[in-house]
């Protein structure tokens, strides 16, 4: 799009200005050389060429071009190259005669005549006065790399990404100048090629075992890393605002790479990976797991002395047996070209990546079209961009929440480690998976609350499949000199199925001798933008831009699913539910919503100094009540150019900038319907012995359901030393958002207990600072580096009147209903609530024995002694951690050394508490009286064999890091045999390779699954993070 | 209706997309901006409750509330006396502490048991809520059945009035659909909002329901309501400041008179065999009034049956929980024979299981433990034959053989997932004499209220061993007793000690507890909500 839209501005230069060319006018020569501007290295496969014509040529390997037959006069000549800002130069061509050219290419990072993607048309980087970060998808794409979102990560300052956990094709949240909403969405709104993306699950859930079922994977797994070509963030109001209600959480833009004119390109890039756990949970052996036992009993612990005779001589490490190393590949070919008037690329990409745990994994197939034409003199520009891809999920039957079972990590955790993974059936003769229903007269499967938790990666069949088809068609037509009518009309339409069986020989299938279960999910959403851009200067100095347009956008939703049980055979997997003797009543749903809109955009500069944007968007969201479906969400932005005031010119800086502004935005993210009183199956009874399926009310009604709404207020100072090689920005911003959208105990009676309403504010701000510098600049050594600063910070600051609001329900046996953080007027989302720790006892008082857990207490009684107790009570509850970091930091570098490149990402994080639930359920000793093995560090704890897991301080730990998330080694070499723009890369790239943490658990990165209102920082048996090794290649024809 | 609907969305659609298009050609018109929503897979009460079949369905989702009961309502009526205590087992139950807190009587309105007590509240409510939509149609609508109907929900609806009462005292009283904060109306008003529904809609209750109906509300259901209502007339009418409770009026001849009609209307008599009131098939009893019913269906029957409650996980019922327990001294209180005393196995410790001749002590598993199905003794979780103990050593470490198990809905043999097909009576026959008996004692009868229970312990020893208490303090404390044996875990125990002032008296587990904790508190999440409640005196 990006190149599009150059060439729409080209063309439409020439039609304001050049006129209709001769047809026998004489030529001449235009030769000349491409350099990168910093490093000053030779820049081959640049396309060049001369405005307004199919004459274009590429650079060689040593950056030189000619141009031949070009028209006498005064000719503007463009060099463009993916990565680097497009230049223009004017030449006067004499015919007969070689004029000569040099290009100084920036990458397009610096340039501030860059042409940034803003929403609904571009804007020259210098002219831009919100807040706006782009990343160049070429420096990012290093490593496995299977989703855009990992593209930004510790790229942009205040952009706050944390993938779910270590599994293939996980989720990630993402956070612009972090999360605004209790329980709306906070995610950001995706826009790919001017398409908003509802980002939803494109598949259902699974069938949970005994608990929540793994989270759903990334949606945006469906774009192809490669095929991305920028991604630009807008942060603040002022830059978000056009897409008003959707845009409080900030707005993702991605552009795909598209074809230039030219000789056909090819590409292949290609990557093989190894993944292995980045770190393990410590548990006790099969060893050390009997001597504990034998030790207690030789103790006097008679509890124990029937499992201490009937225990395994097995010593399995379950963890190790679940772990292994996984091997990622992925394949991408491209192949590009065009004219001048047609341009193409086209794509295809397929990618196998297998978990680090067994039994699990994603593969992906996805092909990309891109073209775009020029037509009646470049005055229509036609474009169309179409994607599809085919994703299996492969999931891993585990928990991401849980009580008292679980599936595959409970297990790994709690299974006996003198018990051995395979078992000679003695009926059968046959090697089956052990578990504790096989005893020496053979195996009969049934129900068992402990499962080897092998057997369940292996045995249980949880399948997900989507095919998801994404495109948009655009075009722009020139009404008159500075007014083009543009159009937009796209469709995102997804198929997902999810399938799952539990067989009858797995504990968990066996009470219902074997469960089968498919549902499958459509999702389709439809978009249509109009709109009208006119572009006039006047009195020379004066710039005027105006957009105005309507958009429509509508979402569909139909999920369909059946059931059977009862199987006499595993054979039938989930393929056939009716082989089951038990139907589950199907079940289905369906929902649509619309969102309409209005939006309108001036932007006004004076001689490239002063610059002022205002924009408007009215939008209409079906979901709200009526009277409160439609609302205005206005900014206004301003910056000052400082380095053109006379007073600074020739000084310092090079660029100085100060820019202002202020808007609203909206969140809409609340579910279709939510306003009406909906009936619903539900509220089932008994007459006679005959069952009614209820018909209750299942919402109630609020008409005054609206908007939430949040305010921002962004400064900032843009900087640049020397020729802007050295740059950065400093920007500080205030968000209030208010009228929370809150799920909120109404007063009874009512129909349902709680109900969506507008009630409470909560205010973000931050400083955010990055900067960029060469560190070295030379024509064969150059090293740049990249460093982001933010600090946020979050507080609640109404709730409406209430007191309080629980959260971050904790997970694990003996753990229901128990809320570990409490939204609290005056502290941050994320505050952990709860008793403070001080000691395991050694001595006996009248109110503890040794080995019990005693907490700080606020009042003196029979119970509290010396401001210490074992039954904290309500009062005596306090904060006890925040789950925000004070800071994070991330800094990227880049060397290049002749042929070599070498690049790394570090981030860090510092100060936030994380609440290891982990080690709350399972560093507890107790455990060996239910057979159930449990955490080395439990066995030093001073805590005795009797003493339950209760939630305190002693579970909350510092959660900072630093973490070299990437390092990549590069080489570029020839081709042998071939020349001209020959070009091939081989690299080797290390996925986090290091982290120093004093976090106890496996990551202190955590994904948060809790129930509840906006938790933050709680880690329960969360997928290993992998540490992977990538191998790649990358050649161009 | 479906198909027709079905079609016209679907040319909508593309009616839609071709109003856009114009619209994005600035050419203004309705469709650019229509944003009214039209739900699919759920209905409105603007079209719905039109035909017999649809009130039904309404009709079912207020029933629904009494399955719900059966948690809040039924915990908090048995685990914060002496019949039951939840001790920590381990890493088993204990949940922030909330089943101890039970116990103990500390909960406050943020407790983490006030989470139990707020679901007991909204429980409540929302069958009120569901009442009052179905109340409000009723009128407009067109069935055949309709004063039938209309009695039936205002008496569920006073039921869910009448545990609010007994929870919390005065409540909001709303007889409309309308969302609003409201101030609370007093427990006299609560009282005579029953008491004027029931024997307003009473008269148009069927005696009984056709086999097929089995379960739906009746005179007698409704007249159970009153008795208990009476029953309680003083604590229920009576004011709670932080000192206790001062009594209301007594209301005991209402009470006989309201019992003798049930006696005397012929639909109930007491079953043959006691078991027969809680087996799986108990929907054929002829002695249950008002019952929450139940099938062994997937989502119709009881999920959370007490038996999982109280069930070791190996005991063979598809899993359990192994969690709530009665006091030894709630278990050794009944009829002795002997006392076995037999070695704990895994321990150096002996237990003492009491052998009683009387029926209902049977309902307590004590000693070596049995599949549920199988009869085989069961091994607990290490290993060692699984023997309940009548003592628990300590609350907060129990072992998980500690504490005898009520077991009185034995498990169904049919039973679905962890559904059972067990109904479980609110109000049975012999509820209804014990009401009597204690009525007329109060009134100076002790005789006749003796007479009522020998003929209950008639059919439960064999021999029979008749009570001879005769003075009316002696047989006010044999009706007491005969009130914990005949009707232990059935829901009861917190109003009777309330009632017999006995509460907030300690026991095992348990230190005495302040007078004011015979009402539970307004929790604090519906305080929040509706500011105009005013919080329960003490809290």
């Amino acid at each position: 799009m990006v190149k599009v839209r150059h060439s729409l501005i080209a063309a439409l230069g020439i039609l304001l200005c050049a006129g209709p060319l001769g047809a026998q006018t004489p030529t001449g020569t235009v030769t000349g050389r491409v350099l990168d501007r910093s490093s000053q290295r030779p820049l081959p496969g640049v396309s060049v060429g001369v405005e307004g014509t199919d004459n274009v040529t590429v650079s060689g390997a040593d950056g030189r071009f000619i141009l031949t037959n070009v028209p006498a006069g005064l000719r503007r000549i463009t060099a463009s190259s993916i990565g680097y800002a497009a230049l223009q130069q004017d030449v006067t061509v004499i015919a007969g005669e070689s004029a000569n050219l040099e290009f100084m290419l920036e990458t397009e990072a610096l340039a501030l005549d860059a042409l940034i993607v803003t929403g609904y048309g571009t804007q020259r980087r210098l002219a831009i006065t919100g807040s706006v970060a782009t990343v160049n998808a070429d420096a990012a794409n290093v490593g496995v790399i299977s989703s855009a979102n990992d593209m930004i990560q510790g790229r942009v300052a205040g952009v706050h990404m944390t993938v779910n956990n270590g599994e293939p094709g996980a989720g990630v949240q993402v956070r612009i100048r972090g999360g605004t909403s209790i329980s709306a969405s906070n995610e950001p709104l995706y826009v790919i090629d001017g398409m908003p993306i509802d980002n939803v699950p494109t598949e259902p859930r699974g069938i949970g075992i005994d608990s929540d079922p793994p989270l759903s994977r990334n949606p945006l797994a469906l774009l192809n890393p490669s095929d991305i070509e920028s991604i630009t963030i807008l942060k603040d109001a002022a830059a978000t605002a056009i897409y008003g209600s959707r845009a409080a959480n900030g707005v993702v833009l991605i552009q795909t790479k598209q074809g230039s004119p030219g000789a056909v390109s090819i590409e292949y890039d290609g990557y093989i990976a190894s993944s292995t756990a980045a770190n393990t949970l410590d548990l006790m052996t099969g060893a050390e797991y009997r001597q504990f036992v034998q030790d207690l009993v030789s103790a006097g612990e008679t509890r124990l002395a029937t499992r201490l005779a009937n225990m395994g001589s097995a010593d399995t490490n379950w963890e190790d047996e679940l772990l292994h190393t996984g091997i990622t590949h992925s394949h991408n070919v491209s192949f590009a070209g065009g004219s001048q008037s047609t341009r193409y690329r086209a794509s295809l990409n397929y990618m196998d990546q297998e978990g680090v745990v067994i039994s699990n994994g994603f593969e992906r197939i996805q092909g990309r079209l891109n073209a775009a034409h020029d037509a009646f003199g470049g005055r229509l520009r036609l474009g169309l961009n179409l994607s599809s891809s085919h994703m299996i999920n492969d999931y891993l039957p585990y928990e991401n929440t849980g009580g008292f079972e679980g599936g595959v990590f409970t297990n790994m955790v709690i299974y006996d480690p003198t018990r051995p993974v395979m078992f000679t059936d003695p009926a059968t003769g046959e090697e089956v998976f052990y578990e504790q229903f096989c005893t020496s007269t053979g195996c009969t499967p049934q129900r068992l609350e402990q499962r080897n938790p092998v057997a369940l990666a292996e045995q249980v069949a949880d399948e997900g499949k989507t095919t998801r088809t994404l495109g948009n068609v655009t075009a722009a037509f020139d009404l008159f000199p500075g007014l083009t009518a543009q159009m937009n009309l796209g469709a995102d339409r997804s198929n997902g199925i999810r399938r799952t069986y539990l067989p009858r020989s797995s504990p968990v299938g066996a009470q219902f001798e074997g469960r089968a279960r498919q549902i499958s999910r459509d999702l389709s959403s439809l978009t249509l933008q109009t709109f009208l851009t006119a572009q006039r200067r006047l009195f020379d100095a004066h710039d005027v831009e105006l957009v105005a347009g309507y958009e429509y956008n509508e979402y569909s939703t139909n999920e369909f699913g059946a059931e059977g049980q009862g199987f006499s055979t595993d054979a039938f997997g989930y393929y056939n539910l009716g082989g089951g003797n038990t139907l589950v009543k199907p079940f289905s749903w369906a929902e649509e919503s619309k969102l309409v809109s209005f939006f309108s955009r001036a932007n006004y500069s004076l001689a490239d100094k002063y610059f002022l944007t205002g924009v408007l968007r009215y939008d209409g969201s079906s979901r709200f009540g009526e009277g409160n479906k439609w609302a205005l969400f206005p900014a206004i932005s301003a910056s000052w150019r400082l380095s053109e005031e006379s007073f600074l010119q020739g000084r310092w800086f090079s660029d100085l900038r100060l820019r202002a502004g202020y808007g609203l935005q909206g969140n809409p993210a609340v579910p279709p319907y939510a306003s009406l009183i909906t009936l619903g199956p539900g509220g089932n009874y008994v007459f006679g012995e005959t069952p009614v399926t209820g018909i209750a009310p299942t919402r109630n009604a609020n008409p005054d359901l609206k908007w939430e709404e949040t305010s921002q207020f962004n400064v900032a100072v843009d900087w640049g030393f020397s020729d802007n090689r050295f740059n950065g920005t400093i920007e500080y911003y205030v968000k209030n958002t208010s009228d929370l959208l809150l799920e909120v105990p109404v007063p009874q009676p009512a129909l349902v207990a709680t109900r969506l309403e507008n009630i409470g504010k909560v205010k973000n701000q931050g400083l955010e600072i990055s900067v960029n510098a060469p560190v070295l600049t030379g024509p064969s050594l150059s090293w740049q580096a990249g460093l982001v600063f933010a600090a946020e910070r979050n507080e609640v600051v109404d709730l409406g009147g209430r007191t309080s609001l629980q959260s971050a329900r904790a997970s694990g046996q003996g753990q229901s209903d128990t809320w570990t953080q409490r939204i609290l007027p005056g502290h941050p989302l994320g505050t952990f609530f709860g008793p403070v720790f001080t000691r395991v006892s050694t001595e006996t008082t009248a109110a503890w024995v040794p080995g019990q857990q005693l907490f700080r207490c606020a009042t003196a009684s029979a119970t509290c002694i010396n401001g210490e107790t074992r039954q904290p009570t309500g009062a005596d509850y306090t904060v006890i951690g925040d789950a925000n970091p004070d800071f994070t930091v991330g800094l990227n570098s880049q060397l290049n050394w002749g042929r070599f490149d070498a690049s790394f990402l570090v981030r860090g994080e510092v100060g936030q508490d994380v609440f290891n639930n982990t080690s709350l359920v399972y560093a507890t000793k107790g455990a060996v009286l239910q057979g159930r093995n449990f955490l080395k560090s439990a066995l030093d704890d001073g805590v005795g064999i009797d003493e339950p897991a209760i939630y305190s301080s002693r579970w909350i730990e510092d959660g900072s890091f630093i973490r070299l998330q990437n390092l990549t080694l590069g080489y570029r070499f020839p081709l042998p045999g071939l020349n001209l723009r020959q070009d091939a890369r081989a690299y080797v790239s290390f996925d986090n390779l290091l982290l120093l943490t004093d976090y106890s658990g496996y990551d202190p990165e955590v994904h948060t699954a809790a129930e509840g209102l906006a938790v933050r920082g709680v880690d329960y048996l969360n997928y290993a993070r992998p540490r992977t090794i990538t191998t790649g290649i990358r050649l161009a024809f | 209706m479906t198909i027709k609907r079905t079609t016209r969305r679907h040319s909508m659609d593309k009616a839609r997309i071709t109003t856009a298009a114009f619209c994005g050609l600035l050419l203004a018109t309705q469709g650019c901006t229509d944003l009214s929503e039209t739900p699919l897979s759920a209905i409105t009460p603007d079209n719905f409750y039109r035909t017999e079949q649809e009130v039904l369905g309404g009709l079912a989702s207020i029933y629904n509330g009494l399955q719900g009961s059966l948690w809040g309502y039924y915990n908090f009526s048995e685990i914060t006396t002496d019949e039951l205590i939840v001790p920590t087992r381990g890493n088993d139950w204990f949940d922030g502490g909330r089943w101890l807190e039970m116990h103990r009587q500390t909960w406050t309105a943020s407790s983490p048991a006030a989470e139990d007590i707020n679901g007991t509240w909204n429980n409540a409510y929302t069958g009120i809520a569901r009442a009052n939509v179905l109340l409000g149609v009723l009128p407009d609508i067109a069935i055949a059945n309709k004063a039938v109907v209309d009695a039936e929900v205002r008496t569920l609806r006073a039921f869910y009035y009448y545990m609010l009462l007994d929870m919390f005292g005065g409540v909001p009283i709303v007889e409309t659909t309308e969302i609003a904060e409201r101030p609370r109306n007093t427990r006299q008003e609560v009282f005579n909002f029953i008491e004027s529904e029931l024997n307003a809609v009473r008269g148009a209750l069927p005696l009984q329901w056709p086999s097929d109906q089995h379960g739906r509300m009746t005179q007698g259901a409704a007249d159970a309501i009153l008795a208990s209502l009476y029953l309680n007339a003083e604590v229920f009418t009576g004011t709670v400041t932080t000192g206790g409770l001062q009594r209301g009026t007594a209301r005991w001849d209402d009470a006989i008179t309201v019992a003798d009609r049930i006696i005397n209307s012929g639909a109930y008599s007491l079953a043959a065999d006691w078991h027969d009131n809680f087996s799986p098939d108990n929907h054929l009893s002829p002695e249950n009034i008002l019952v929450v019913k139940s099938i062994a269906q997937a989502g119709f029957g009881w999920n959370e049956h007490f038996l999982y409650r109280a069930l070791h996980y190996n005991s063979g019922a598809g899993g359990a929980w192994n969690g709530f327990s009665t006091l030894a001294e709630t278990y050794y209180a009944f009829d002795t024979l002997s006392i076995q005393t037999l070695p704990v196995p895994g321990t150096n410790r002996t237990a003492d299981i009491l052998i009683s001749n009387d029926e209902r002590h049977k309902v307590f598993l004590a000693g070596q433990h049995y599949h549920v199905f199988t009869g085989q003794p069961v091994l607990d979780r290490a290993g060692t034959p699984l023997f309940f103990t009548p003592q628990i050593q300590d609350e907060t470490q129990a072992a998980e053989n500690e504490g005898v198990r009520i077991y009185k809905w034995p498990a169904d043999p049919n039973f679905t997932g962890q559904w059972h097909g067990n109904d479980v009576a609110y109000f049975r026959l012999a509820e209804i004499y014990l009401i009597k008996a204690e009525a007329l004692n109060e009134l100076g009868q002790p005789a006749a209220a003796m007479q009522i229970v020998n003929m209950l312990r008639e059919r439960v020893f064999d021999p029979d061993k008749p009570a001879t208490e005769t003075t009316q303090a002696e047989v006010r404390e044999r009706i007491r007793k005969e009130r914990l044996f005949e009707l232990a875990a059935e829901a009861k125990r917190r109003q009777d000690l309330i009632r017999w002032d006995r509460f907030t008296l300690p026991w095992a587990f348990k230190a005495g507890g302040d007078p004011w904790r015979i009402l539970m508190p307004i929790p604090q999440t519906q305080l929040d909500a509706n500011p105009m409640l005013e919080q329960n005196p003490g809290y």
